[in-house]
């Protein structure tokens, strides 16, 4: 559908081939540069042949250890395919938030979502809850619980706040339950000071897998929350020029606006839930999105997923090789990206760039 | 007069332990001052010799004029230390983690957190603890109450300090020393029945939660594996600096340790059978022998007079791997 | 695309606030045929405007084209409504192209995605406001004057039967007041669109408006031809303004003029 033809005119913006090509080229290397290296040395090409054993009907002898195998199927890949999942839903959560509330500095916590998880986890490990093994974890439930109560508080005292339908209201109910919660946790945490260190590992966030089930899990909510958030995307673009305009303009904002939040929050809530609090996804990969094809979110939504999830497999990647064998946090990774990158956007702000 | 020192023959090794509920550690001197007699003594509970005493401990001097009878424990270590000592009596309460003896006076005071008020309504006449916050310290000294802070031991030979200047402290210094030579007795049995020097290497992993915290070799714990012989994969992990990295899981899986132990059994409920459970670690020899050890967490994490127990628990796991025979 | 059916607003009344800014207005507009609705500040123009548009909530009925076009839903009312709003929110780092095709917007599908056509329609709404060159650039770049075209090609490309103008020359020099009145009414000629617009300026109301109607305190004073509405005195009671009225066949030319003292004194008056 491109504009080929007219000399002077201007193209609209348009998702095209080469975009998505693009962006699935970066998040194809990705994916592979962190299948080939890793704490433990393991040879590429029989990294593929087990993949490719595994498929069903398939049976190829990789040549790999029985624990070698191990690594790669039960440990390396899910967790790469879980940082794809986990960064792809903090990157279009974190574009919809910013859609919504006409504020690119937006970020998927809003409304709750983080200080609501924080409350989940740290009950659930206060209360030894999370004694299960991957499925079957109380953790990423009660997490996600959290997180869900604390979203819904927000939207009814902030929706119910006044007959206007401005985001401001929600967005001040939404620090108002984040700071309970948080307050709550807070209590909770250091009440039980023996369980300190888990919850401030949880909240620094992690990949963590039992094998594939984190993904199985994740995943129907991954899916629903993305197929929600894409065919939105074009509403977006019609919101930002107002309420009341986009309402002239043939859209119902505050349906928009419920089914994106709903939605962006759900995306969130499943993140955090398998991962804890990673930082900075959410607001850096759609800002670098939007510096190179333009504010549209016809294109933003649907790049920001496969950029996102390139981001968290890579940074993911940093975390497991930097200081090897040693574990660094995932957050510190990504914090560390972050600030710069702040930074760096700030300049371009103040020279006018922007 | 004689002036009796106890040379410090440890340095401080200063390392990020709000993992392990603690403080940096450093070794405490003790010096007794009046006619004090040396440890060999005869058990003798009168009280006119032993007192008054004058502590060194690493936030400064404490004097200590008559037997403390109302003393209250906010670490679970101490506890552990006052009782086996004979002191029990003169414990008055205990902080809330202290669990151990079962007889222990536990109360609802925080050793974490603690409340000034709650400590001043006991009327204690001596507190002991791993770590105070400030205006605490303060507080005690304000109405004259002591207070001793011993740090988390680094080695062996701080626990043994720390259980002597316990014994001055109370007044049980001959429960002290026989608390410690039946420590060094069976301590030293249990490495009389291994052999060090035979050539392999037995390999383990510590986990200290379900997310693969582990402990080096600088650590307390570590060190007592380390006495035994025992090869810590954690040690790869040194550089990363706290002494309690946490591994990757690749890692611990690609080294295949001989011995897994689990002090996260009653934390967060791990054991023989969630670790089979955990997708991928199936493979491992330490699971297929079953040579996974679940510890209890409190005795892998105090240094009281219990790390025998962990001896135990160490050695015993061994013999399953080198078919030793136990000696005595 | 014709119809007959003139607009007919009956007991239009608008809370804000509290406050009743429009309170029992009705009036009628031919089809085809442009109102200019003059007022004070604060007579509630713009809220009345948006009240026809269905953008703010709004008692009574506004029939148009045999509807009531409160009850329509909102994508059926856009492609019947546009309005040119008086502050618009111009989001950063968007073309006008982009900006432009959201007047598309009730005609698009679930993706919206603008066809081919709807392109088209687009650039040649821009090119007749002289804006194909700036099709590429950011909108917050553009001068007010340009902005000012650029959002009226949106409300236009959305093919509406009726478009509401809510002071739509207030940034706008001589000129492009002109160029942008014109081309409203060259559009409004062409295709039977009716109009709806609130003024400022008394002259530019008369001179393009068919039928004019005076809003004072959210209620319709005066309605009529624009030379009946337009005298000295009226303008004198409730613009409190001095001026001469000159006569030009249909529209009215409003001259202000100096007083000969400050308020008050004698002669002044």
């Amino acid at each position: 559908m491109g504009n080929k033809n007219h000399k002077k005119q201007g193209t609209p913006a348009e998702l095209t081939y080469k975009l998505v090509v693009g962006a699935s080229l970066i998040l194809l290397s990705s994916i592979l540069l962190s299948l080939l290296f890793g704490p433990v040395s393991i040879r590429g090409d029989r990294i593929f042949l087990e993949i490719l054993n595994r498929i069903p009907g398939v049976s190829i002898d990789s040549g790999l250890s029985s624990i070698q195998a191990a690594i790669v199927w039960d440990v390396r890949f899910p967790r790469i395919i879980l940082g794809l999942i986990v960064g792809g839903l903090l990157a279009v959560a974190g574009a919809s938030y910013q859609g919504v509330f006409r504020n690119p500095l937006a970020d998927p916590y809003l409304l709750g979502v983080a200080a609501g998880a924080g409350l989940g986890a740290t009950i659930a490990i206060v209360t030894g809850a999370t004694n299960g093994e991957g499925m079957f974890d109380a953790l990423p439930i009660a997490a996600f619980l959290g997180s869900a109560i604390a979203v819904g508080i927000t939207l009814v005292v902030g929706g119910a706040v006044g007959r206007s339908t401005s985001t401001a209201s929600l967005l001040l109910a939404g620090v108002a339950v984040a700071s309970l919660f948080t307050a709550i946790q807070t209590y909770i945490q250091q009440r039980e000071s023996s369980t300190l260190r888990q919850v401030y590992s949880w909240i620094l966030g992690r990949l963590s897998t039992s094998g594939w089930d984190e993904v199985v899990m994740i995943l129907p909510y991954a899916t629903i929350s993305l197929a929600v958030m894409f065919s939105m995307r074009g509403a977006l673009d019609v919101l930002a020029v107002g309420e009341e305009e986009a309402l002239s303009l043939g859209i119902r904002p505050r349906r928009v606006r419920w089914i994106v939040i709903g939605a962006a929050s759900l995306a969130a809530a499943s993140a955090v839930a398998v991962s804890g609090l990673i930082a900075f996804v959410g607001i850096i990969v759609p800002h670098a999105v939007r510096l190179v094809v333009g504010a549209s979110n016809r294109l933003v939504v649907p790049l920001s997923f496969f950029i996102g999830a390139s981001f968290l497999i890579l940074t993911d990647l940093l975390a497991r090789t930097l200081q090897s064998p040693a574990e660094l946090p995932i957050g510190v990774v990504t914090a560390f990206f972050g600030a710069p990158f702040f930074l760096f956007v700030l300049r371009r702000r103040s020279d006018g760039v922007i | 007069m004689k002036l009796f020192k106890w040379p410090s023959t440890l340095l401080a090794i200063f390392a990020v332990t709000i993992l392990m509920g603690s403080c940096s550690s450093s070794p405490s001197q003790v010096t007794a001052t009046g006619d004090a007699s040396t440890t060999d003594d005869q058990s003798s509970e009168q009280a006119t010799e032993p007192f008054p005493v004058t502590l060194q401990t690493p936030t400064g001097e404490i004097l200590l004029e008559e037997q403390p009878t109302r003393i209250l424990s906010l670490s679970p270590t101490a506890t552990e230390m006052l009782f086996s000592i004979g002191a029990g009596e003169q414990v008055i309460a205990v902080d809330d983690q202290s669990n151990y003896p079962p007889e222990a006076p536990t109360s609802a005071i925080s050793g974490f957190a603690p409340n000034l008020e709650a400590i001043l309504a006991l009327e204690p006449d001596l507190v002991v603890h791993q770590y105070l916050p400030e205006d605490i310290e303060q507080g005690l000294a304000n109405v004259g109450i002591p207070s001793l802070t011993q740090y988390a031991a680094s080695s062996l030979d701080d626990t043994y300090q720390q259980i002597e200047q316990l014994g001055l402290a109370t007044g049980a210094s001959a429960g002290a020393e026989s608390t410690i030579q039946e420590m060094q007795q069976r301590i030293d049995q249990l490495m009389a029945g291994i052999d060090l020097s035979d050539g392999s290497s037995v390999t383990f992993y510590h986990e200290l939660d379900p997310t693969y915290y582990s402990v080096t070799s600088s650590t307390f714990i570590g060190q007592v594996y380390a006495m035994l012989g025992l090869v810590n994969i954690a040690d790869e992990a040194e550089g990363a600096g706290s002494g309690y990295p946490q591994l990757s899981e690749e890692y611990i899986l690609s080294q295949d340790p001989d011995l897994i132990f689990l002090a996260d059994t009653k934390c967060c409920a791990q054991g023989i059978e969630t670790v089979s459970e955990r997708n991928g670690w199936g493979v491992l020899s330490a699971v297929v022998e079953e040579k996974v050890i679940e510890l209890d967490d409190d005795i892998a994490s105090r240094w009281g007079p219990r790390v025998v127990d962990f001896f135990e628990a160490i050695v015993a796991a061994m013999e399953q791997v080198t078919a030793l025979e136990p000696v005595g | 695309m014709e119809s007959s059916d003139p607009l007919n607003v009956e007991g239009l009344a608008v809370t804000l606030g509290g406050r009743k800014v429009v309170n029992d207005v009705s009036l009628a507009v031919k089809s085809g045929g442009w109102l200019s609705v003059i007022g004070p500040n604060g007579s509630g123009k713009s809220s009345l405007l948006r009240a026809i548009a269905g953008i703010i909530p709004a008692k009574g009925t506004v029939h148009f084209q045999g509807k009531d076009i409160m009850q329509l839903n909102a994508k059926l009312r856009a492609q019947t409504v546009s309005i040119v709003p008086q502050i618009p929110i111009v989001p950063p780092r968007v073309r006008v192209i982009d900006y432009v095709l959201l007047g598309r917007t009730p005609y698009l599908g679930r993706g919206f995605q603008p066809t081919r056509e709807d392109i088209d329609l687009a650039e040649g709404v821009m090119a007749e406001l002289d804006l194909e060159d700036m099709s590429d650039r950011f909108v917050t770049e553009m001068s007010g004057g340009e902005r000012q075209r650029v959002i009226i090609a949106r409300a236009l490309v959305q093919q509406p039967k009726l478009l509401l103008l809510d002071e739509p020359t207030t940034a706008l020099d001589m000129g492009h007041q002109q160029d942008v009145l014109e081309l409203v009414d060259l559009q409004r000629k062409r295709l039977g669109i009716t109009v709806l617009g609130a003024f400022h300026d008394l002259t530019l109301a008369s001179q393009y408006g068919t039928s004019m109607a005076l809003l004072v305190g959210g209620t319709v004073s005066k309605s009529g031809p624009a030379h009946e509405i337009l005298t000295e005195e009226s303008l004198r009671e409730i613009y409190g303004a001095h001026v001469s009225i000159h006569k030009d066949g249909e529209s009215v030319s409003i001259i202000p003029e100096r007083r000969k003292g400050p308020k008050g004194t004698p002669n002044s008056d």
